[in-house]
């Protein structure tokens, strides 16, 4: 039973969910194990309006921005009420916002009126302030903290709205009504990968557009557990997703996540991978601490799960599909699969019921279908929880598109893929070079599926831009209302996108650090031993470089070496190098700990025009990477040995 | 149908019996004393359990016996199998199925229990024209004395198959991963066993499947069908609500196997009917666990929206306290849950 309210804005939303599910409690917060405090979506409403009223009495214009530093809390929803009914946009950020990043935040966006969560953050605001020149009002969220001087507490704030609502005060309405579409709902700052932050701006008609396609369906009778942060896009559509089905929100942490899952026995979570890996341990922790016959029919239940789904996935054509096969050959696979799929039939129902229902006990039970989203999930992790029946629906999106571009249904739950993209999205995949349009092309084979380029997406939850950066939005939002997402993708022959990779050459290392490689390999070409380098890290623990070195330098400074194989393994050569990375590194001084180069390899061979790199010089980074792989994984690899 | 060589060989026989043995430990492992306490909480749907295992199954089986003409070695089988107590394995049907796992427990010790008493007067009340049949039959074979339903070792061999219950229970007690491990093997063991009998059967008697006539398979197949559907409709004729309806429905349909290999094998053991009793009881377990499987996916599909409801019901008052109610918006839920949409099982949700 589909049973989503649809709305025209986010306040109208807010306002339908309240006359529809009234006193049906739509967010849960926890206070013991077994004691939790819950508000109704009409409570909810109600105080939202106050709070609302209040905002405008204290002088929130309709599409302004209202500053919002907090983590998942009940006040967070409530503040965000309070602004939307105010016909103003929230610009949120976590409680650990830094102080560079609040003073820009809050500078350059305009910010009036600021939400803080605690008693920490006002005292950081407060010892900001001067910095911060256009900042008037600041809210203290947490009922627990006392308001500093010149803060004001949010009940206090409440007290003014309800004051001015007895009064007969129509503005809350007023602003409501004149909400539209184009208005932004929410001005969110990214991470900035060049220096600054940039203030993604998503429209109201951006979150309606998610509100009817998210192709899972939730009802009143659904519990749904939040864990990540809700400024976070992609938790925050999914919570005003449960608000628009009836459902209500539990908010829990990682410490007490285990103990929450077993008492709130969630339907739905959304999460990121982190999450499910800590999850796929923890079950794994309980096999391994379990008897040893309990033990060996976990294998037995996984190995028939795992061939029992696999079966499935070919039959109902839901198999990762990389290449192009016949029909025939695919056929007799089938028939192949079905034959296999009815011998395991009882043994796998049996299974599935003694032993693999347990399993999925130990995360709540109740749960129908998750969503991953926000990096990518590993392919094991995935297999596991497919394999075992907890289906994960791995999803891709980014900030800018107020997430979802693609997300796997159940119906279309392709391993390895991101699924189909939503209803009413166009996604093409783009030659990074010629940026001609490989897919969908009907001059390619099949349309172009199995080509691999960046992916392009136009929709209806495509951002109106970033906030006050015209030129930044003009080379991410194209004519036509295309966005390059900057990532490497392709179609599969089943209509599942695919993720490879970002052709972005930002580099995210594995602690989560982002560092930007160009600036470092321009210092380390300055030097004189250097032709070329490429700089690689994604994902590693550290930064690594694959240097063309200079032939002619080293024979003048007396290595005896005839070509460029010759340098790879001279161990002359090598020491030169890194003394010389050193020296580079340290010359401007403008680099970070992590952003130091800590190891390299020469490579045999120079970098060819139109091969590996541009006309204009510029490095083609997936082709080298491709090229050297062997190389790279090699240098990585070293150094993990000695640790 | 006759059988010309034995049906079972000692070999067969001796593992039935660790079979049996593993089945009820396993039972005894699932069981502890609050699940006895729980029996009076629930009387009401017990009680309705009761009438529905004891008081409609029995009546199908003799009805199914006399509507399809079986032999009276067969229909004395087939009566005795519907006054069987209910199995474990309900248990686990119910849990898939959506239905109220307690009740089921309750009603599968209550009936375990109860057994010692209704199973010695429901045979002797139904099945005394069909051994008087039989008493003909063997007399004009020749044979001299005639077949009584053996009441006092029906009752032995009832409190035989008790003793591992007990033991079961007791090893629960004191190490519940041991009695966890012990249930799930169970299980398994149960499957394999079955499995194995029909294997073996299948390739001494080649022709046995097929040797087999209609109606025998029918009643086997008949029995579980039709204790489902009464169980569901006399519950449901006493107004109880979904969850219990479809925990009453399995319990009634699928009865307690094992305990009908023991009584066969121990109080029939002299008489000329064994085997053809006997392999009645083996098709009954064989076929029960196909059709109850198809009934727990049916009931499944069908109960996932009231199934939920209750659910979101128990948790609301698991962690808002348990006089909190829950009001769903108007016209959401169906009629029958919604003046209580706990299902009774929370006092502060009913209406």
């Amino acid at each position: 039973m589909d049973s989503r309210i649809i709305a025209s804005n986010l306040a109208d939303l807010y306002k339908k969910a309240a006359d529809k599910y009234e006193t049906l409690p739509a967010f849960a917060t926890r206070i013991k194990a077994l004691e939790w405090e819950h508000v109704t979506f009409r409570d909810l409403y109600e105080r939202g309006r106050r709070l609302s009223a209040g905002l405008i009495e204290l002088g929130v214009e309709a599409r302004e921005h209202v500053g919002l530093f907090s983590d998942n809390r009940y006040e967070w929803m409530l503040a965000d009420y309070g602004i939307q009914l105010s016909g103003a946009v929230n610009t949120p950020r976590g409680a650990d916002v830094t102080d560079d990043e609040l003073i820009y935040i809050v500078n350059h966006a305009r910010i009036r009126v600021a939400f803080v969560e605690n008693d920490a953050l006002q005292k950081k605001i407060i010892r900001l302030w001067p910095e911060l020149p256009e900042l008037q009002e600041i809210i203290l969220m947490s009922p627990k903290s006392k308001p500093l001087e010149g803060v004001r507490a949010l009940e206090e704030v409440l007290a003014i709205g309800a004051l001015q609502l007895e009064k007969g005060d129509t503005r809350v309405d007023e602003r409501m009504e004149g909400i539209r579409p184009d208005d932004l709902f929410t001005l969110i700052y990214t991470s900035g990968t060049t220096g600054k932050p940039k203030g993604v701006m998503l429209t109201h008609s951006n979150m309606m557009s998610q509100m009817s396609v998210i192709p899972i369906e939730l009802q009143c009778t659904d519990r749904v557990l939040s864990i990540l942060p809700i400024w976070h896009i992609f938790e925050r559509v999914f919570e005003v997703y449960t608000v628009s089905c009836g459902a209500c929100n539990y908010y829990t942490s990682i410490r007490t996540l285990g103990e929450d899952l077993q008492n709130v026995e969630p339907t739905f979570m959304g999460s990121a991978p982190r999450l499910w890996e800590s999850l796929h341990q923890r079950i794994l922790e309980n096999v391994r601490a379990a008897h040893p016959v309990r033990r060996a029919l976990f294998h037995i239940a996984y190995f028939l799960g795992h061939y029992y789904q696999e079966s499935i996935f070919y039959i109902s054509d839901n198999d990762l599909q990389l290449k192009d096969e016949s029909k025939i050959k695919r056929t007799i696979f089938k028939v192949g699969h079905l034959i296999r799929l009815l011998i395991m039939v009882p043994w796998y129902g049996f299974f599935n019921v003694a032993v693999l229902e347990a399993i999925r006990k130990s995360a709540g039970g109740s749960i129908k279908a998750t969503v991953s989203g926000g990096g990518a999930l590993p392919i094991e992790i995935d297999k596991f929880f497919n394999y075992i029946g907890i289906p994960v629906l791995e999803g891709y999106g980014m900030t800018e598109t107020c997430p979802v571009i693609a997300v796997r249904t159940e119906d279309r739950l392709v391993n390895g893929t991101v699924g189909p993209p939503v209803q009413d999205t166009e996604v093409r995949i783009v030659d990074l070079e010629t940026e001609e349009v490989l897919f969908p092309n009907k001059k390619h084979p099949h349309e172009g599926r199995g080509m691999r380029g960046e992916i392009w997406v136009r929709g209806p939850q495509v951002m109106k831009g970033y906030y006050r950066e015209p030129e930044i939005t003009k080379t991410v939002l194209r004519e036509g209302g295309w966005l390059r997402t900057g990532d490497l993708g392709m179609m599969t022959f089943n209509d599942s996108l695919k993720i490879l990779g970002r052709s972005k050459s930002t580099i995210v290392l594995s602690n989560g650090e982002n560092l930007e490689p160009e600036p470092i390999e321009m210092q380390l070409r300055q030097s004189r031993y250097i032709e070329q380098c490429m700089v690689v890290g994604q994902d590693q623990k550290y930064v690594g470089a694959l240097i063309v070195p200079k032939l002619d330098a080293f024979v003048d400074e007396g290595v005896e070496v005839d070509s460029m194989k010759e340098l790879v393994d001279n161990a002359r050569a090598s020491k030169i190098i890194r003394d010389e990375i050193r020296v580079m590194m340290a010359r401007t001084g403008g680099f970070k700990r992590f952003e130091q180069v800590r190891e390299f390899r020469l490579l045999p061979k120079t970098f060819k025009v139109g091969d590996e790199v541009t006309n204009l010089f510029k490095l083609k980074r997936h082709v080298i990477e491709k090229k050297y792989e062997q190389t790279i994984k090699e240098m990585f690899a070293a150094k993990e040995v000695k640790v | 149908m006759e059988f010309d060589t034995q049906l079972l060989y000692a070999i067969d026989e001796a593992l039935l019996g660790i079979m049996i043995l593993i089945i009820m430990f396993g039972m005894g492992a699932s069981l502890t004393v609050d699940d006895f306490k729980a029996v009076v909480r629930q009387f009401r749907g017990v009680l309705i359990g009761f009438m529905s295992q004891f008081g409609a199954m029995p009546l199908v089986a003799l009805g199914l016996a006399i509507v399809l003409d079986l032999d009276p070695a067969f229909a004395i089988a087939l009566i005795l199998i519907g006054c069987l107590p209910g199995g474990t394995t309900s248990n686990m049907f119910t849990y898939f199925s959506r239905g109220s796992v307690a009740l089921s427990i309750s009603m599968t010790t209550a009936s375990t229990i109860m057994a010692l008493l209704m199973m010695p007067i429901l045979l002797s009340l139904y099945t005394t024209g069909f051994t008087q049949q039989l008493s003909e039959a063997l007399f004009a074979a020749g044979e001299v004395g005639e077949f009584v339903i053996p009441t006092t070792n029906i009752i032995i061999s009832l409190v035989v198959v008790l003793i591992p219950v007990a033991g079961g229970m007791i090893l629960r007690r004191f190490s519940p991963g041991w009695a966890k491990t012990a249930e799930d093997t169970a299980g398994f063991m149960a499957i394999i066993v079955i499995l194995f009998l029909l294997g073996t059967l299948f390739i001494r008697h080649g022709d046995i499947l097929i040797r087999t006539p209609w109606q025998l398979y029918a009643s086997a197949i008949g029995l579980g069908l039709c204790g489902f559907l009464f169980g569901f409709w006399v519950s449901r004729l006493f107004g109880l609500q979904p969850i219990f309806q479809r925990a009453i429905s399995l319990e009634t349909g699928i009865q307690n196997g094992p305990v009908s290999f023991a009584i066969i094998m121990l109080s029939f053991a002299d008489t000329p009917v064994r085997d053809q009793m006997l392999w009645l009881a083996i098709l009954y377990s064989a076929f029960i666990v196909m059709t109850s499987s198809f009934i727990t996916l049916y009931y499944r599909k069908k109960g996932r929206f009231d199934w939920e409801v209750y659910r979101n019901t128990v948790v609301h008052n698991r962690l808002f306290g348990k006089d909190y109610v829950t009001h769903y918006p108007e016209g959401f839920l169906p009629p029958r849950i919604a003046h209580d949409p706990s299902q009774g099982t929370s006092l502060s949700q009913k209406r």
